[in-house]
């Protein structure tokens, strides 16, 4: 389950999908049409329609600014609709939002659980809200603790649990009523790459069991792990695909350049012929290209006759951060 | 309402109160703490107060008059001068509030019944002070005719009554020697019971602050769940006050306590319940705990000090201010804390007194219900 490598688990997920055949296709559990949220005159979330179907991990990306946290409260009734419409689980958004309520678990970007009540009055809090039997509240505090890897920290505050932990108990608070869809705004932002890695198997885990999902992330790797993304800008979404088929979008290959003058070899890479759009990543230049055996060849023959030094030079895979990149300034330059 | 959810709310308030000291101390210290600092504020000034006497008779008689006027608590000696210069000195540097000069003549005039040639000087800049030491010294100088020189009035055929001097006219919460803390205190006590309802406007400002607001919207709780369950924990803490609070009233300051308990109780109970609606409306409208704190001085503290009758008479201000008062929990309260610690009167009198409190406290709730939404915007 836990792959290092974002595609495998993608392809993974959809041969191991629980949803039994007979029912697809399915109609989408959340559906929006041209669902618009004004602030003032800025429309922060801009005419979205937005199909997700049942059992979905789908990733909401974008620059911050894009519209991505309005989105996700919008869906969670926290938000008046100014315009459009939308329908979750087959409630209206506008006219039955407490319904709704019921059958989402929301997670708000910011901390936002009880600090002086310890992790399990948290839990119990949530399940008193949510009319938890108690017979189940037993069952499901332990599970969700086990799960979560916070039963020994149970009796522990939640002010004095790291970020990690905290985000992971959040989460199990939004599952004590074992929702259907799950709302996760940035779950893993300002978390270690170890407790984020952990927070993933267990969205995977959720994921396999057949909980719809919508998750927003700035992180490209994480995008890389969902079924479908969702590219927000500016409150539009700009493209709503399969993580593969995104990268696809992207002719071409990409060549990966470590140069020595690094402005230098930034101007002169942008000059070559083929070369579509240059990034950089840490050190490296990431280039875009057409064809990418044959302009690797002229890249170095040029970089050589400029006599400007590299370490290596190379084909690489196109990820989602470089395909992300290229579509935001494919938008800003419109 | 789902009582599980309200008890839910309510639990975890008290979590809250009992883990987070600044709050329990809020809740359950202040309450007391300002009830003994403005008891001891509102009545210290006005005891001990300095005054010099100028004798310019220098009679036996004179002698044992200053003597009668400084015997008291009321009026406390702070120097005996030769020269009008010295006073205006001391009056200067504030070091008396009033000074007393006794005319070369007092003896002879008073003794041949001519009457009390006194004269009183009062520092302006504090006429509290200054009203103070004239009613002080006129109800002492009437004393002091009653037993010093009565056997010589009488031997003149005059009887007391008839030649009173002064007239003698005395308010009586500025009047240590008549036991304003009477009358002061039980009125006090409405206002300070009502505390709990600054804790109550800033947990929901809290809430909002802190984003756990947000989660809570995000649930199917209602609106009336959350706004009672969050009122509860703190019209309990504010139940300990209610005992407290009489106990210090009665055993500290010697306050009588006439009427029944039981009913003070009850009537208590239903105050806290019309001044925590208001921290709650406050709480609604409020975004941030400063806010929050500043509203809430704004229309429930400062209005509950000057306009609930505790210390000005309703019926001397203006109709508006009138209005604005019957709207205000403390207005009515004041009325039952006097009625039932002076002259111990029961419900038969002060049922008006508590309809209006459950009349406002529903009113309250109900505006803070209806303007609080499950939304952030």
């Amino acid at each position: 389950m836990a792959n290092s490598r974002g595609e495998e688990t993608v392809a993974q997920v959809s041969v191991n999908h629980s949803i039994p055949n007979h029912l697809i296709p399915m109609p989408p559990i959340i559906e929006t049409r041209t669902l618009t949220r004004k602030f003032k005159e800025n429309r922060a979330v801009d005419s979205l329609d937005l199909t997700i179907k049942p059992g979905e991990l789908f990733g909401l990306v974008g620059p911050d600014g894009a519209g991505k946290t309005t989105t996700l409260r919008l869906l969670a009734g926290l938000l008046y609709v100014s315009e459009g419409s939308g329908t979750i689980a087959g409630f209206d958004l506008a006219a039955q939002p407490e319904a709704i309520k019921q059958r989402i678990g929301y997670m708000a970007q910011a901390f936002s659980l009880y600090g002086k009540l310890s992790v399990l009055e948290n839990l119990l809090f949530f399940a008193e809200i949510y009319d938890v039997s108690p017979a189940a509240q037993k069952e499901r505090t332990q599970r969700l603790l086990a799960f979560a890897g916070l039963t020994e920290f149970k009796d522990r505050r939640a002010a004095h649990l790291s970020g990690g932990m905290q985000k992971k108990l959040a989460l199990a608070c939004t599952l004590i009523h074992e929702p259907p869809i799950l709302l996760l705004d940035e779950p893993t932002t300002g978390v270690d790459p170890v407790s984020r890695r952990e927070f993933w198997n267990i969205l995977t885990e959720l994921h396999l069991n057949g909980t719809t999902i919508i998750v927003s992330t700035p992180y490209m790797d994480e995008a890389d792990r969902c079924s479908q993304v969702g590219l927000m800008y500016e409150g539009r979404l700009v493209i709503c695909d399969s993580p593969a088929n995104i990268r696809g979008q992207l002719q071409g290959d990409l060549i990966e350049i470590f140069p020595e003058d690094w402005h230098q070899a930034h101007r002169l890479a942008l000059t070559l012929e083929g070369v579509r759009e240059a990034q950089t990543y840490g050190e490296a230049l990431h280039l875009l290209v057409d064809d990418g055996p044959q302009r690797l060849i002229e890249i170095q023959e040029a970089f050589a006759s400029q006599q400007l030094a590299y370490k290596t030079a190379r084909i690489a895979p196109i990820r989602m951060e470089e395909a992300f990149i290229s579509l935001i300034r494919q938008m800003e330059q419109r | 309402m789902n009582l599980r959810h309200i008890w839910a709310v309510t639990r975890k308030e008290f979590h809250h109160i009992l883990r987070e000291r600044s709050t329990l101390i809020l809740v359950l210290i202040t309450p007391t703490a300002l009830l003994l600092l403005m008891a001891y504020a509102l009545t210290v000034d006005i005891q001990n107060v300095p005054i010099a006497v100028l004798d310019l008779d220098r009679s036996s008689l004179s002698r044992s008059f200053v003597q009668q006027i400084t015997a008291g608590e009321d009026l406390q000696l702070y120097a005996q001068v030769n020269t009008l210069d010295e006073i205006e000195g001391l009056l200067m540097h504030g070091d008396i509030k009033a000074a007393l000069i006794l005319s070369p003549a007092f003896a002879s005039d008073l003794l041949s019944l001519r009457g009390l040639p006194l004269q009183i000087i009062i520092d302006g800049t504090e006429p509290e002070s200054g009203a103070f030491a004239v009613d002080h010294i006129a109800w002492r100088a009437e004393e002091f005719i009653n037993t010093a020189i009565s056997d010589q009035i009488q031997a003149r055929g005059f009887s007391i009554e008839s030649l009173q001097p002064i007239d003698l006219r005395i308010r009586t919460w500025f009047n240590p020697s008549l036991k304003p803390r009477n009358d002061l205190i039980p009125g006090l006590i409405s206002m300070v019971l009502g505390m709990p309802a600054l804790s109550v406007a800033l947990t929901l400002a809290h809430e909002r602050e802190h984003g756990t607001l947000e989660q809570l919207m995000a649930t199917p709780i209602k609106r009336s769940e959350l706004l009672v369950g969050k009122m509860l924990p703190y019209i309990i803490v504010g139940l300990v006050n209610v005992i407290v609070i009489p106990i210090l009233a009665v055993l500290w300051f010697k306050i009588p306590f006439n009427g029944s308990f039981a009913l003070f109780f009850v009537l208590s109970a239903l105050f806290l319940f019309a001044i925590l609606s208001m921290g709650i409306i406050v709480g609604v409208f409020m975004p941030t705990q400063a806010a929050a704190l500043a509203l809430s001085f704004l229309v429930i503290f400062f209005p509950g000090f000057f306009l609930t009758g505790i210390f000005f008479p309703i019926a001397s201000m203006p109709e508006m201010m009138r209005m604005e008062a019957l709207g205000l929990p403390g207005t009515h309260y004041a009325v039952i804390t006097r009625g039932i610690f002076l002259p111990g009167v029961g419900l038969n009198i002060l049922w008006p007194y508590a309809v209006m409190l459950v009349g406002l406290g529903f009113a309250f709730t109900g505006v803070a219900a209806l303007f609080f939404k499950k939304k952030l915007g």
